[in-house]
């Protein structure tokens, strides 16, 4: 406060706020914390809780009559399942250098975005892509395969 | 200044804790947390987020799973309470097809009043459990199902015939296993829907012939030829919704298509019923309804008394006992029908829609029960509702005795003008086929042939002076001062003067209908006098001038 | 030997330079140092641009609470918080029929603190409604529109009235059937017109209703094309209006002289708190402090003795922040009190009854249920001109600055009170018991309804009225306290009418209770 009973002062003088403006300065970082709660909260509406895409984890039927190595991809998911006679695995097809979504070919997989190759297992042959592409928890119940998109497991992990 | 400091930080502190206290809302009190942090899966806790199906083909987002976990997509493994628990086995994988295509219920909600739909503002609230099998509806339209009483005796061979011994239905039976272990025979809940070897019989009997001893030679006896098509028609009916099916074989009894449209087909003189199972229970009024607003109440009271829900309705009470009642009403709820995707449409709406196959049995009893049973009854015998105009009974045996297939047939298709009756041959009615499926089935129920008549259909040369004395003194108390009709049927009308013989009309007069209002007049009743064959002759020409004055 | 020390002086500077990196980071971003001395505090104030709208200093009698209340600054701080909430729910919501909907159900249920935001928004938008018709009432109370700020005053009407604008456009948006019936009467509104040049057999040659509505709805009814109009306008036209009138209109304040203070402002604080005031100019009273000043001749700072201004570091600021606060306070805690409104999916073939509009436009909804052009348009447009007239044609002096200043003062207005509520009372009470012109004669012209009815008569005796009080009081300024008096009670009544004794098909019940069901 500028309360003082001695004039004559001027306002260039130097009057300094009082360093103990306890009421003030409580308010003030009172003010600044409510804000930044309330700043924090909000940033976190942005980060969405739910995504408006299907589950990662779902179920298919699996088919009977699966060649080994031969890849089956359930219709609209970026998975290929695989049945040899050690069990069912499953390999994702979204290429690991930038997310395209790779083709099988007799060979394995092929990258269209930019030239990757990989083996039917995953490893990669070629291209900028740096690791191989995973392998996919795949549990089977009923003549169903339930593929959880989220969960790699080891290269080599069949079920049966 | 001090003043401004102070508002600033109250204000502040203030904020600071609403705040503090929303955050604490938002991230520990939620009801869904709390029952997903109960939940145990095969690898220990589960993590507690938000859950959801996505059905991007049904348009579905439902967040049910958030506290309904093990419902969820790969979540069958969660354990912790009733809560949690899986969805018991169905057709549909709730984890695929998500839960308010059945269900109802707002999908999009996370709390349980909104979830369930039990909010002022959610006009499609969730069906109750007991009649879950409704939502079957929103896809299911089409099911070919037969009236009940077929419904009836084919359910009723199945269990005389000891089928279910073997086979498992609906969780029924199932019990007698092979000799040496193995499973019993399969279930067959869902037999018409997934199908099943239409040569089961003789491969039953080669087997029961083939093997030495056990169930197969004990249980399984040959079947006779009108059980095997009974057997046939229950199988058709399995479609693993049983009470929908029972539901709606006793739509199919009580005649509401008659009066009411549903996908396009039935009477205009009542509301559609396409959509009716999503009836808003806030757009309608509980005043007369006991028990709690919802919209299953509120129907099942609609059909015991309808004037005193609707007032001003014109729709008979519907003669079912309560079970039949809470049948019907399941029904109406399952009326849903939704636009789908082409992948989700099922076989048997394709059937209906694409094909133009009825969506139920189209026999004679079933149509009849499906058109007619509303007013003329299921037994033929006609109806009568206070406040209403009698409905003739048209299974009379006196009736059908001196009436023709053709004048059936004739009244069918062409109704009676200006009365309920209406005209069936028409889009959206009956096919001519279906019309004599009826008129057969009518012969069927009445038990009567048409007695032979010799005579031309017009032979009555008598002078309708005469008659027109009689008619206003005997008949008009009934059939109206100009026979257009009153609490008996409209006599005047040109349907019914166009094809009704004089024989048919003076035999009508002599003898009565027996079981109805109307006496024979041959001998004197003790509110009138009998008329001879002359008055009777008179009569009949006077009616016959009725049709002329119009 | 480091190798920096090997590195020659030009690399050695290059480090010293970096290690200085944070310190001259923060004097360049704050290069007055801390506000602890006069000249400190007024180079923090215009050395910042947020800040710097603001004149170093702050007439002690504006910080007075009676002064203003803090009005402006809460509608400001209100429109703030709703800028801050708006631009969070636009992450999530989806402008299309249906779909859009589905978003406010997102945002309700599952959108992290989406729901507090929304309601939030809802709120805020409800008190920056509220305080720009307080603060308008208050700047006319204390006549603070007379010379030289009529032309703020102007702004203020286009504020009020895109503030309006704004709550209205905000309205569609959810999609629900609240949304959806409001904005078919509001659209139908904007084609009133058409009731006169129906009724003169025009509307085939000049329609300017049926332009008017599909120029708001961009098609013949309330759907897709309506609803990105109406995004469009409240997230991007509007808010650009708002935020451009909004510095002009505090640009103004400041060229207008700070705010409006009574002649004697500097006597009656000096005798109350002498002690608190303090020479400013006794060295040098003929210099001004600011170029500014002498722009225009009317600053006080010329060669004058006693001064009664404050630092506004911090002496305004802490007012202003806990202004803001406060109204962030009754923000949320409304919020957590009470949801925003989302009823069912807008369904075109099952209309509300009643469909309300938002509240503030009831007592509109309630005049155009007698006519809708005169209700809808013609009445509030002569509302808004009357209001934009005042300060042109109020040229008088006394009272300025003054609570209910000026000839007839508070006992006037106290008047004016019991008149404007009165009359209004009546005449509903009128009108509703015995019914109006078309009730008694069935067969009367519609332009004789259109002109004759309720609401216009209402304006009529209004204006009646004022002229009574000028006559009365010889004043011009009697004659505005008498209009802005009845204007406010007449809004407040038909608003009060609308909003709680209406029911279904706008007849009157007595309560919400006496409804009848379906």
């Amino acid at each position: 406060m500028t309360t003082s009973s001695k004039p004559p002062r001027s306002r260039l003088d130097p009057d300094p706020v009082p360093r103990r403006d306890w009421l003030g300065l409580s308010a003030l970082w009172t003010a600044g914390g409510a804000l930044l709660f309330g700043m924090i909260g909000m940033l976190k509406l942005p980060k969405a809780a739910v995504l408006s895409s299907p589950s990662k984890k779902f179920r298919v039927p699996l088919p009977e009559t699966l060649a080994a190595g031969e890849a089956y991809v359930p219709p609209g998911r970026s998975v290929a399942l695989f049945k040899d006679a050690e069990g069912v695995y499953a390999v994702s097809t979204i290429c690991t250098h930038l997310g395209c979504v790779v083709k099988a070919n007799p060979e394995g997989f092929e990258c269209p975005c930019h030239g990757s190759r990989f083996l039917a297992d995953g490893t990669v042959t070629k291209g900028p892509a740096p690791r191989a592409l995973p392998w996919l928890k795949v549990s089977l119940g009923g003549g169903m395969a339930t593929i959880d998109e989220d969960t790699v497991v080891p290269p080599g992990t069949k079920v049966s | 200044m001090k003043k401004n400091k102070y508002l600033l930080l109250l204000s502040s502190a203030g904020t600071l804790l609403l705040l503090g206290a929303a955050a604490v809302d938002e991230n520990f009190l939620k009801e869904w947390r709390r029952i997903q942090s109960q939940g145990q899966s095969d690898e220990g806790a589960i993590p507690v987020q938000l859950r959801q199906v996505v059905n991007e083909g049904l348009g579905v987002s439902d967040r049910c799973v958030s506290c309904h976990v093990a419902m969820g997509p790969g979540e069958q493994s969660v354990r912790g309470g009733e809560v949690l628990a899986p969805h018991k086995p169905v057709v549909h994988d709730p984890a695929e097809y998500g839960c308010t295509v059945c269900h109802g219920g707002q999908g999009l909600a996370t709390e349980k009043d909104d979830a369930h739909g039990r909010v002022h503002f959610w006009p499609e609230p969730m069906l109750q459990e007991s009649f879950s099998y409704a939502g079957c509806g929103t896809c299911h339209i089409a099911l070919g199902v037969p009236e009940k009483t077929q419904l009836q005796r084919a359910t009723l061979a199945f269990e005389r015939l000891d089928c279910l011994a073997c086979h498992r239905v609906d969780g029924r039976g199932g019990t007698v296993r092979p000799d040496g272990g193995g499973m019993e025979g399969p279930d067959l809940s869902g037999a018409s829907l997934s199908g099943y070897d239409r040569d089961w019989y003789a491969k039953h009997l080669i087997k029961s012939r083939t093997e030495p001893a056990g169930p197969w030679t004990k249980t399984f006896q040959p079947v006779s030829e009108p059980d095997l098509k009974l057997l046939g028609a229950y199988l058709e009916t399995r479609v693993a919704a049983p009470d929908l099916v029972q539901a709606k074989s006793v739509f199919l009894s009580t005649g509401c298509l008659g009066c009411h449209q549903v996908s396009g087909v039935g009477g205009d003189d009542g509301p559609d019923l396409s959509i009716a199972g999503f009836k808003d229970p806030g757009q309608v009024s509980f005043e007369h309804v006991p028990g709690s607003r919802v919209m299953e109440n509120w129907l099942a009271e609609h059909f015991r008394a309808p004037a005193s829900v609707v007032i001003g309705s014109q729709m008979p009470p519907a003669p079912l006992a309560e079970r039949e009642i809470r049948q019907l009403t399941l029904f109406t709820q399952s009326l849903r029908r939704k636009e789908l995707r082409d992948a989700f449409v099922p076989r048997d709406r394709v059937k209906a829609t694409k094909f133009g196959e009825r969506e139920f049995a189209s026999d004679g009893a079933t149509v009849y029960g499906a058109f007619c049973a509303g007013c003329h009854g299921m037994d033929g015998l006609g109806r009568r509702a206070p406040g209403l105009a009698a409905f003739p009974s048209v299974a009379n045996p006196d009736f059908l005795a001196l009436v023709s297939d053709a004048f059936l047939t004739e009244s069918v298709t062409r109704g009676r003008p200006g009365r309920r009756m209406p005209g069936w041959l028409r889009e959206g009615g009956l096919t001519k086929d279906e019309i004599d499926a009826v008129v057969s089935h009518l012969r069927t129920i009445g038990g009567t042939r048409q007695e032979p008549d010799p005579r031309p259909a017009r032979w009555v040369t008598a002078s309708p002076d005469a008659g027109e004395r009689i008619f206003e003194s005997v008949c008009s108390g009934c059939h109206g001062g100009q026979g257009q009709g009153a609490e008996g049927p409209s006599l005047a009308n040109p349907v019914l003067l166009e094809t009704a013989t004089d024989t048919y009309l003076t035999e009508t007069i002599g003898r009565g209908r027996r079981g109805t209002a109307m006496p024979g007049f041959h001998s004197p009743s003790p509110v009138y006098p009998a008329l001879t064959q002359d008055d009777i002759a008179s009569v009949v020409a006077h009616l016959r001038s009725l049709g002329g004055k119009k | 030997m480091t190798p920096v020390d090997a590195g020659g002086p030009a690399l050695r500077e290059f480090v010293e330079n970096l290690k200085a990196v944070p310190r001259r980071l923060k004097e360049t971003a704050f290069r007055t140092g801390p506000p602890v001395t006069d000249r400190t505090r007024s180079t923090f104030v215009f050395g910042n641009v947020f800040l710097h709208l603001h004149s170093v200093r702050t007439h002690r009698w504006s910080l007075r609470w009676t002064t203003t209340m803090g009005l402006g600054i809460m509608t400001f701080a209100a429109f703030l918080i709703a800028l801050v909430t708006g631009v969070m729910l636009m992450f999530y919501y989806k402008p299309f029929p249906d779909v859009a909907y589905q978003s406010m159900k997102d945002i309700h249920f599952v959108v992290p603190t989406g729901r507090l935001i929304r309601n939030i928004h809802r709120w805020s938008a409800n008190v920056m409604v509220i305080g720009v018709i307080l603060h308008m009432a208050r700047a006319f109370y204390t006549a603070a529109y007379r010379r030289p700020r009529e032309y703020n005053w102007l702004i203020g009407i286009g504020l009020l009235v895109t503030t309006l604008g704004l709550s209205f456009t905000g309205y569609l948006l959810p999609w629900d059937q609240l949304a959806y019936w409001a904005i078919t009467i509001g659209a139908n509104i904007a084609q009133s017109p058409r009731e006169v040049t129906d009724a003169l057999n025009i509307t085939d040659y000049f329609d300017p209703g049926g332009f008017q509505k599909l120029l708001l709805l961009g098609s013949d009814q309330v759907g897709a094309e309506a609803l990105i109009r109406f995004y469009m306008l409240h997230v991007m036209i509007l808010p650009l209006v708002l935020a451009a009138l909004m510095a002009v209109h505090f640009w103004r304040i400041r060229k207008d002289g700070g705010l409006v203070r009574p002649p004697d402002a500097d006597e009656r604080l000096t005798k109350k708190r002498a002690e608190e005031t303090y020479p400013v100019f006794t060295e040098a009273p003929a210099k001004t402090y600011h170029l500014a000043a002498i722009v225009r001749g009317r600053t006080p700072n010329v060669g004058r003795g006693p001064e009664n201004t404050v630092p506004s570091m911090p002496h305004l600021f802490y007012a202003e922040l806990g202004v803001l606060m406060f109204t962030l306070l009754i923000c949320v805690a409304l919020s957590l009190v009470s949801d925003a409104p989302l009823k069912e999916l807008a369904n075109p073939n099952v209309p509300e009854n009643p469909a309300k509009a938002p509240w503030y436009f009831l007592g509109l909804q309630e005049m155009v249920s007698f006519s809708a052009f005169m209700g809808g348009i013609a009445i509030p447009a002569i509302v808004l001109l009357g209001l934009a007239l005042i300060p042109y044609l109020d040229r008088e002096t006394k009272g300025t600055g003054e609570w209910f200043g000026g000839p007839g003062g508070w006992p006037l207005v106290r008047l004016s009170l019991l008149f404007g509520l009165a009359v209004p009372v009546l005449l509903e009470a009128f009108a509703i018991r015995f019914g109006w012109l078309r009730e008694w004669f069935p067969d009367i012209p519609q332009l004789i309804v259109t002109f004759i009815n309720p609401a216009t008569v209402l304006t009529a005796i209004y204006a009646l009225y004022s002229i009574w009080c000028i006559r009365r009081y010889e004043s011009a300024r009697a004659g505005a306290l008498g209009l802005f008096t009845c204007f406010l009670c007449g809004f407040l009544v038909l608003t009060i009418i609308g909003t709680y004794f209406r029911g279904p098909n706008w007849e009157f019940f007595w309560s919400p209770a006496d409804w009848p069901q379906h």
